[in-house]
């Protein structure tokens, strides 16, 4: 612990957003805009069957008839969607058999995010899908986990070698009518992760995919596409680091999770994308629909630690379907300077004896806006639903805000629902009695605001967990004055 | 009037009770005494039928009826009362507007008419003498507000109300000052007769100065381990429950 | 019924428009209406909403201490905004039993105001209504407590929606908004409770819960020798007739009980 906190004051110290910097690869784009061309060339770079196309048309054409949301407690900038490009690919067309094949400079950039993509991650038990802006570039002990009969590849993969899965699965979850960003995504989705886990086997490791927007002014358009069948479990870890820009970038990815019968997943987040400079300029635009489907007895947790991007929009969901079902969601949003989250999660309880956890811990500081904001609906089957909610807001400096806004709706007179928020700021008292035990006002804030998270930490991975502390950290730089 | 044979009851998957064997006739009173976590609260809670634990093994008869059959409010009427060591509060129903259902119902199971209000008010008025209860409270919301003392006499109060036959009262005696343990523990002795009887759940002697027991006994992890008379709960009082559990270890 | 109320409470017809002195008044919410509660005052008023939509725009001056019972019986869609000045009182209780759209906005604009605000709604058959409370912390030292409960049996449907918004610089504000919802068979309780803040040194917090009764409270009533039945009966009335035991005009509080168990009747 002692070595952690360590670590946390070393980070403190370098006073830039640390992960700001740019690979230098080659990169492949296509030109900015948006039209059916733009759609059937990525298609086509893709190398994907006629049907996959049909689908990204479909998708397009509704998309077209669709207004930009604008019920979030956000400030959004008009986006000029005909401004963004919308493919880039690394150039490296070769298929790739060893670790000596990756690109050096590929290397360097995943030993700089400290994420090694060597045999540390076999001692770690991670199998690590890397995104390097929108193509998979390597997948490491795909073997392994192929013993199992586990699927874990880049979706572009699944489309040519699992067709059957994917047309089954693909949009099953979050169909690409579901909303604005749900169907630009649908259209344009560049490329995301494929996993299956067959019947009940339990992944024996962590699967971990670090997204990562390279290109300058490339729009990231992740698809995720998580299965797992009847009595399975796995345990997913998405990260997200992303080196600094001028230009604000746009970011719409999707998750879709199918949890079969008895299924267990677990699926974490670290987020902590370029939040743009100090005085609001760049940064990312994160508008990411994510949701999970739960059958009977299925169960299914979110954990997030949202502590980058210029604008957060997300709401990490779950569909209790099947009876005895339950779902989970914790959640850490931290902001500060300019940045500005609306974030939280929808619990819809469908079958009966479901359950749902929700736990929300908002931080705010600077001039930043952090809102939750959640849905809780018993549909009238619904016997004996159950709901707790938690959502606290922590508000570090008079300049921010934070808010919430929960909306709980029952059709069922059996259920028993319950949200309870509360909103505190750092006591005096308390950074007093630690300055007074030699700790300075940032360090103090920094504990402080870890032990407030705490809950929501415990939820994630051990080593995710060191990180999003140090993430936590570096992110309230300058917030204490 | 109360015959308990070889009890086990559990809650979740734990077994509390393990073979409680016990009976109580009419104009008797008991005292259980016996260290915390012994299973006392358990045994009551068991007695009046809370759904909490499920019964495993063994019999109980009330009144020479199996009483494990009937529902909790069905042992209420038919004379079994529970005072409970923390009672509940209940905002916004009145303590009169409760206790005249609760008698009633009480009633039509006897098969006797409802009291008319004059005659339910002459009774209120009557029964909260005996406790010293504040006629005010009687106006108030069940429990709510009520200070600890409050509480206690507001539990003798109802017994007095719904005249039991078999009173079980779980440490009715904690978080009282020595005036308001007088007074509950005089009015629970004045409420005692010839036909009725009182199991009495405490952790002190001092309450059994005022309510003397016919018989003492010591329950210690599920089992009642030792009965004796009311010298018993003096010698506890003095020298702990040490001497009796390592005894029992001993068997 | 609403009729008895306003003959129990024997009060005149509050003044419109010009500042109201101390006493004890009634309004007939059948028009538009200013009030002003003069600086100091100390005023009951009792506000029977008539079925129609209008607006009633109350100035509670300085110091001046407002007590209102709202009761909404017939179908009515009323605004009601309070605006409480430097160290005002305002508490409120609002009975609901009709399908209504009820309002509130009460704003603190000056040091220590307060608002303490209890209610209730119930609604039967197909009735749908709402109720709406906005609290606006505009100034420092302000407390603010609201406590919406619903019940909604049969069909119907119910829906609180509740704001409280802390203006920048709004320190030391301390607000607690509650909202606790029933339902009974197939009807349908909607609940918003939302916080707005934008200044950190405060204490805000606010809970809602659907269908939470507390079981022991049952278990207690069973030993008593209550029916499950009864003693549910008798936990849903307890629950809405909190709000008149609690009345911001005590002498009211009889009548409000009446009214309460009437509707509650047709359950």
């Amino acid at each position: 612990m002692e070595k952690d906190t360590q670590n946390i004051l070393q980070e403190l110290e370098a006073s830039d957003y640390k992960y700001g910097f740019v690979t230098d690869i080659e990169t492949e784009t296509i030109g900015r805009g948006l039209n059916e061309d733009v759609i059937r060339l990525i298609s086509e770079k893709k190398g994907e069957p006629e049907w996959m196309l049909e689908s990204r048309l479909k998708a397009y054409r509704h998309w077209l008839t669709l207004e930009h949301p604008n019920w979030a407690h956000l400030d959004i900038p008009e986006i000029d969607f005909q401004d963004v490009i919308y493919y880039a690919a690394p150039k490296q067309k070769k298929q790739l058999n060893s670790m000596d094949e990756v690109d050096p400079e590929l290397k360097r950039t995943f030993d700089k995010l400290g994420i090694p993509l060597e045999e540390q991650m076999a001692l770690a038990g991670v199998a690590v899908d890397a995104v390097m802006d929108s193509v998979s570039v390597k997948t490491t002990f795909r073997d392994t986990l192929a013993e199992k009969g586990i699927i874990f590849c880049s979706i572009s993969e699944a489309i040519k070698e699992h067709p059957e899965l994917i047309k089954r699965y693909l949009g099953s979850v979050v169909p690409y009518t579901d909303n604005f960003y749900a169907a630009l995504n649908a259209a344009v989705f560049s490329d995301g992760s494929f996993c299956y886990i067959p019947k009940g086997v339990r992944c024996p490791m962590e699967l971990s995919t670090y997204f990562r927007i390279n290109a300058e002014g490339t729009g990231q358009f992740e698809r995720t596409l998580i299965v797992a069948d009847e009595g399975s479990y796995v345990s997913y870890l998405e990260g997200c680091t992303a080196p600094r820009r001028d230009e604000n970038q746009l970011h719409a990815a999707v998750v879709e999770i199918v949890v079969e019968k008895d299924a267990d997943v677990k699926y974490s987040t670290v987020q902590n994308w370029y939040p743009g400079d100090k005085e609001g300029k760049g940064g990312i635009y994160n508008f990411v629909t994510k949701r999970g489907l739960c059958r009977e007895g299925a169960h299914l947790s979110w954990t997030q630690v949202e502590t980058g991007s210029a604008i957060t929009w997300k709401y990490p969901s779950c569909v209790l379907l099947g009876d005895n079902s339950s779902g989970e969601f914790y959640s850490v949003a931290m902001t500060n300077n300019y940045q500005q989250a609306d974030t939280g999660t929808k619990m819809i309880h469908i079958g009966k004896n479901t359950r749902s956890r929700i736990v929300s811990k908002g931080i705010s500081a600077g001039k930043s806006q952090n809102a939750y904001r959640g849905l809780v609906r018993v549909a009238k089957g619904a016997d004996n639903a159950r709901n707790y909610s938690q959502c606290d807001s922590l508000l570090i400096g008079d300049k921010c805000g934070a808010h919430t806004f929960p909306v709980i709706d029952s059709y069922n007179p059996s259920a028993v629902l319950e949200h309870e928020a509360t909103t505190s700021k750092i006591s005096e008292e308390q950074l007093f009695y630690c300055n007074q035990r030699g700790l300075s006002t940032e360090d103090a804030v920094g504990l402080i605001v870890n032990g407030y998270a705490r809950e929501v930490l415990a939820k994630l991975p051990m080593e995710f967990a060191v990180e999003a502390q140090k993430l936590l950290a570096i992110s309230l730089e300058g917030s204490v004055g | 009037m109360l015959k308990v044979e070889n009890l086990h009851a559990k809650v979740g998957d734990k077994e509390i009770l393990k073979g409680i064997n016990l009976e109580v006739k009419a104009g008797e009173v008991h005292a259980i005494m016996g260290p915390n976590g012994s299973g006392k609260s358990t045994l009551a809670s068991v007695l009046a039928g809370n759904e909490k634990f499920t019964v495993t093994e063994g019999k109980v008869e009330f009144e020479g009826e199996n009483l494990l059959d009937l529902p909790i409010e069905e042992r209420s009427r038919k004379g079994l009362f529970l005072g409970f060591q923390y009672p509940v509060e209940i905002p916004g129903v009145s303590m009169a507007n409760f206790m005249k259902i609760a008698v009633n119902e009480q009633r039509k199971y006897r098969g006797l008419e409802p009291l008319t209000a004059a005659e339910y008010l002459k009774m209120m008025k009557e029964k909260s003498a005996i406790v010293e209860l504040d006629s005010k409270l009687t106006s108030r919301a069940v429990n709510e507000g009520f200070s600890g003392g409050e509480k206690k006499k507001n539990e003798i109060f109802q017994m007095a109300m719904l005249d039991p036959k078999l009173a079980i009262l779980d440490e009715t005696d904690s978080g009282l000052d020595i005036d308001a343990l007088r007074i509950v523990a005089t009015g629970v002795t004045r409420l005692k007769r010839e036909d009725n009887a009182t199991v009495v759940i405490t952790h002190y002697q001092r309450l059994l100065d005022y309510i003397v027991p016919d018989y003492v006994h010591v329950l210690y992890k599920g089992r009642i381990i030792y009965t004796g008379d009311k010298t018993l709960a003096l010698k506890l009082e003095k020298e702990g429950y040490d001497w009796l559990i390592n005894d029992y270890k001993e068997e | 019924m609403t009729e008895r109320i306003i003959e129990a409470f024997a009060a005149s017809p509050i003044p419109a428009g010009c500042c109201t002195e101390s006493g004890r008044w009634v309004l007939r919410a059948e028009a538009d209406t200013d009030i002003t509660i003069a600086e100091g005052a100390a005023v009951e008023l009792l506000i029977v909403d008539g079925a129609k939509a209008v607006n009633i725009d109350i100035d509670v001056r300085k110091g001046a201490t407002l007590r209102i019972v709202e009761v909404v019986a017939q179908h009515s869609a009323t605004q009601l905004s309070i605006a409480i000045a430097n160290n005002g009182e305002c508490s409120l209780t609002q009975v609901v039993t009709s399908p209504s759209d009820v309002r509130v906005a009460a704003s603190l604009v000056e040091e220590g105001a307060s608002f303490k605000h209890n209610g209730c709604f119930i609604l039967v058959g197909e009735e749908q209504g709402s109720v709406t409370v906005d609290v606006n912390h505009m100034a420092a030292e302000c407390i603010s407590h609201t406590a919406v409960k619903g019940v909604a049996a049969d069909k119907a449907h119910g829906s609180f929606s509740g704001l409280v918004y802390v203006a920048p610089g709004a320190q030391h504000t301390d607000s607690v908004q509650s909202s606790r919802n029933v339902t009974i068979g197939e009807a349908r309780i909607e609940t918003l409770p939302q916080l707005e803040i934008y200044a950190d040194d405060v204490k805000c917090s606010h809970g809602a819960t659907v269908g939470q009764m507390d079981s022991e409270a049952i278990l207690y009533m069973r030993q008593r020798g209550l029916s499950t039945a009864q003693a549910k009966r008798l936990q849903i009335e307890g629950f809405v007739q909190d709000v008149a035991m609690h009345s911001a005009i005590e002498s009211l509080a009889e009548e409000l009980m009446t009214l309460i168990n009437a509707k509650l009747n047709s359950l």
